[in-house]
């Protein structure tokens, strides 16, 4: 039946590690990540997880190092944050291995969380699921390797998590008996994993696998396809796990309290959460405004957001993020996913919360009922710092 | 939905406070969170740190800005800090001092519980370690959460005889706490630090003998906050920028200054 634990997000994420069976994991410290390596160090020395743990001088090698693992065929875990995580872009890039990496976020221009970070490795080709709390953090942990080892997507995940909000926030956390994963995560079985009978055509076919094709363009394409794929095999896993564990997260996205609703607005991660009693209070004052929590957001759900703007006349995309001399990047993607669609909603930028600025349940309201203004005629201006 | 706000020092385990609060609600199958803010640790520094207690659904991520109770395990830092904050009208104030609720002084009529926590841990831990204390005067005054449930939250947290004295110190705390009215006043007089102050970072202060100094500049070159100055030769402390580092201390060739204890200097 499991049991029910306090603990930080950090200590999820470890936990984590323990349920899926990591047998490899290797990782640098920096703040705020550094508790997910000491635990994970506890964990390895109690004998609760039987896994190597390979000691590294920098994020660069910790990279590399469960990138290896996981060529050999071993289940590989890596955490870092902020700069540690600029440090790994170069080996990251192109990566076609079911490695998972805990990312911490924390701004890249200071010690606080943002989501400036893991925005930044946008177009590495990872799978990126943002998390709101400790229990999703845990879950999201044993769904991401069902993820990433799919055949049909046998890519990597890089799983966020806010810094200081989440990481070293305590809250109870249902913990699920090990029989329980083992049967919803079964052993990897990895495809590029040497053995004693290949031939050396088959090694030679076998040391490219982890780049996938390094070299050609048919390697981008290949890359791209298992990506867009992953879309269906993160919403039946989501699924799955919900049959299995009870609880499930909506796999792309979560649409809260969204039933009849004209505009909604968009978050990802701790804001998720601070929104939900907010648009709860909202809906009771009768405005019909929405919460969609964007969990995943590379596979980018396009076409899901497109259904969503039959419903919708409004979208109020919080970005806890920037690209400088652009936008919100949520903000960005989300508008140009709309714009071959009828009837456009119109679609509003906020940005908040960047460098560990607080994010306020009346800020989400502030958020919320210019969105729902905007579902309703023009508003100024689309695009605001709150 | 109760929300709480702790203040402490770096040391005193203000985050370890909020967090054992935390673990008692969630033995009594509540949600709760326990939200220390980071800013950088150090000895002597003031804390805070926060608990939610109440539904899951309802657990927002903002710290805490309008509290329902306010717990303070240091007895100097009301001095220092805006510890009433955006406290509720109809909130408490859980205080660590050896003086009865109705000599603190507020500029509104809050309910206040004080207990001596400092002598308390003094006594039971050894160490002026106020964390485990200042919850039993949180059980008493407040009954949001059960005795036991804080002991059992204890024992959790330490094993052994650690745990025993700990929960000495609960149990001490909960007999001792009082519960009263303050005394209200117009202005709360309070020692307002300048922009860059280090004041609060001290635990000990660096007192110099004027009669000893040779007036040898040693320790004005190695102060890393620059707050000696040299008057009439003789070495001057600005306590204002001073961060109690002793540095000073062990420069002085001639022994003429000494540090002595903040709370020295009495409440
Ligand atoms: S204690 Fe440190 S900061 Fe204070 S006067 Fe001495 S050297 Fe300077
Ligand atoms: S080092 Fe000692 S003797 Fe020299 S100036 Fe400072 S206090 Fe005076």
């Amino acid at each position: 039946m499991g049991h029910k634990e306090l603990m930080v997000g950090n200590k999820a994420v470890a936990y984590g590690a323990v349920l899926s069976r990591v047998q490899v994991t290797s990782a640098y410290p920096i703040t705020p990540q550094t508790t997910i390596v000491e635990y994970l160090a506890d964990f390895i020395a109690s004998g609760r997880l039987d896994a190597k743990f390979i000691e590294v001088e920098s994020e660069m090698s910790a990279q590399v190092s469960v990138q290896g693992a996981s060529w050999a065929g071993a289940r590989a875990f890596t955490a870092t944050s902020g700069p540690g995580l600029l440090y790994m872009h170069h080996p990251m890039m192109g990566c076609r291995l079911p490695i998972v990496m805990a990312v911490v976020h924390r701004s890249n221009k200071s010690m606080q969380p943002d989501h400036t970070d893991l925005m930044a490795q946008r177009d590495t080709g990872w799978i990126h699921l943002y998390c709101e709390n400790t229990q999703e953090v845990l879950d999201t942990m044993i769904m991401s390797y069902r993820i990433a080892e799919n055949d049909r997507v046998y890519l990597p995940v890089a799983l966020g998590l806010d810094g200081y909000i989440l990481s070293y926030t305590a809250e109870p956390v249902e913990i699920p008996d090990q029989d329980l994963v083992d049967s919803f995560l079964p052993p990897f079985k990895g495809r590029s994993a040497p053995h004693p009978d290949m031939t050396i055509e088959e090694w030679r076919a076998n040391m490219s696998r982890g780049a996938g094709g390094y070299g050609t363009q048919k390697a981008w394409i290949d890359h791209h396809e298992n990506m867009m794929a992953a879309k269906e095999v993160i919403v039946e896993v989501d699924e799955e796990f919900g049959k299995v564990f009870g609880r499930s997260y909506g796999g792309l996205y979560e649409e809260y309290n969204c039933e009849g609703a004209e505009a909604v607005i968009v978050a990802m991660g701790t804001i998720a959460s601070t929104a939900r009693p907010t648009i709860d209070d909202l809906r009771e004052e009768g405005k019909d405004v929405g919460l969609v929590k964007l969990k995943t957001f590379r596979p980018f759900p396009h076409d899901e957001f497109r259904e969503m703007a039959k419903r919708y006349n409004a979208f109020g995309v919080i970005d806890r993020n920037i690209s400088i001399g652009s936008g919100g990047v949520v903000f960005n993607e989300l508008r140009s996913a709309l714009y071959n669609v009828d009837d456009k909603p119109s679609v509003l930028g906020f940005h908040t919360g960047l460098s560990g600025e607080e994010v306020t349940p009346g800020m989400v309201r502030r958020i919320a009922e210019k969105t729902l203004e905007a579902a309703r005629g023009p508003v100024e201006p689309l695009v605001e710092w709150v | 939905m109760i929300e709480i706000r702790l203040h402490g020092r770096g040391g005193q385990g203000a985050v370890t406070a909020s967090r054992l609060l935390a673990t008692a609600a969630f033995l009594e199958d509540k949600h709760s969170q326990s939200i220390p803010m980071y800013g950088t640790e150090r000895r002597g520094a003031p804390v805070t740190a926060f608990v939610r207690i109440g539904e899951k659904d309802k657990m927002v991520r903002s710290l805490i800005h309008e509290p329902d109770y306010v717990v303070v395990l240091d007895s100097l830092l009301r001095k220092t800090v805006n510890i009433t904050e955006g406290l509720k009208d109809d909130g408490m104030l859980i205080l660590n001092s050896s003086v009865p609720p109705e000599e603190i002084e507020l500029l509104k009529p809050y309910k206040v519980a004080t207990v001596d926590a400092t002598g308390i841990a003094l006594e039971t831990l050894g160490r002026p370690i106020t964390n485990t204390a200042i919850l039993g005067a949180f059980v008493k005054a407040t009954g949001e959460i059960g005795l036991e449930s804080v002991i059992e939250a204890v024992k959790q947290q330490w094993k052994g005889t650690l745990g025993e004295i700990n929960v000495k110190a609960v149990e001490a705390a909960y007999e001792a706490t009082e519960v009263g009215d303050p005394k209200i006043v117009a202005e709360v007089v309070g020692e307002k630090a300048p922009a860059g102050s280090r004041a609060d970072w001290r635990t000990f202060r660096p007192v110099v003998d004027l009669e000893k100094c040779t007036g040898c500049r040693l320790c004005w070159v190695y102060c890393p906050e620059h707050c000696i100055e040299m008057v009439d030769d003789k070495s001057v402390i600005d306590y204002a920028y001073c961060k109690g580092c002793g540095i000073c201390v062990e420069e002085c060739p001639v022994g003429a200054i000494e540090m002595k204890s903040e709370s020295e200097r009495g409440e």
